[in-house]
């Protein structure tokens, strides 16, 4: 059976959404199965339109590390979703979460499914490795 | 070291160069040895870390300044 990697991102800021980014796409290029649960502030991560932000007062410098990763050859979020997306990874969103904040199944970028906590953990106790950014 | 193809990854940082290598892999047959060149400080342990996992062979390295060269024959 395929090794299995999951995480759950539970911040919305873009070093928390580029972290599952970055090694998921390296997990899947690995031959790994990957599975990515978004939950509180995580879920509008995987919504349509979202600009993630550096927290505090880092957010003001957001756009030169987008700039400088552009410059490494690392796509703008986006991109970046979708790259990961046609690896394989495989992204969810916390289904009570899209209720509390009152995101919607169209809400969320394309290839994203609804999840509760039982089928994740499911997953994650299949995974090998589990990741928790939060 | 004798070579069927070439992947520049130099410039690029982690994981760019693994995920261009895995991209890559899918294009050559068995056997096949594929040069990557990179300068990515993670790539001297995430090269040999990735062949390992998915079992394909890294048959040499060559290190020239900054620049690694690595070997890997396809499985």
């Amino acid at each position: 059976m395929t090794e299995k990697l999951s995480m759950v991102v539970s911040e919305g800021t873009f070093d928390k959404a580029m972290m599952p980014l970055i090694m998921g796409t390296t997990a899947a290029a690995m031959g790994t199965e990957v599975h990515v649960f978004y939950t509180f502030f995580g879920t509008k991560l995987i919504t349509k339109g979202v600009k993630p932000k550096l927290p505090g007062f880092w957010r003001l410098f957001t756009g030169m590390f987008v700039k400088r990763m552009k410059k490494v050859g690392i796509a703008e979020y986006h991109q970046l979703v979708k790259d990961a997306q046609e690896m394989g990874v495989n992204f969810y969103a916390c289904s009570t979460t899209m209720g509390l904040l009152g995101v919607k199944e169209s809400d969320l970028l394309p290839g994203v499914k609804v999840l509760g906590a039982a089928a994740f953990l499911k997953l994650a106790s299949e995974s090998k490795v589990s990741l928790f950014i939060g | 070291m004798q070579k069927d193809a070439t992947l520049d990854a130099r410039g690029l940082m982690c994981p760019m160069p693994i995920v261009q290598l895995a991209k890559k892999v899918k294009e050559l047959k068995s056997g096949q040895v594929l040069e990557l060149l990179a300068d990515d400080l993670g790539s001297k342990e995430d090269v040999p870390a990735w062949c390992s996992r998915t079992g394909n062979a890294l048959v040499g390295t060559e290190g020239e300044g900054k620049v690694l060269k690595f070997y890997i024959r396809m499985k």
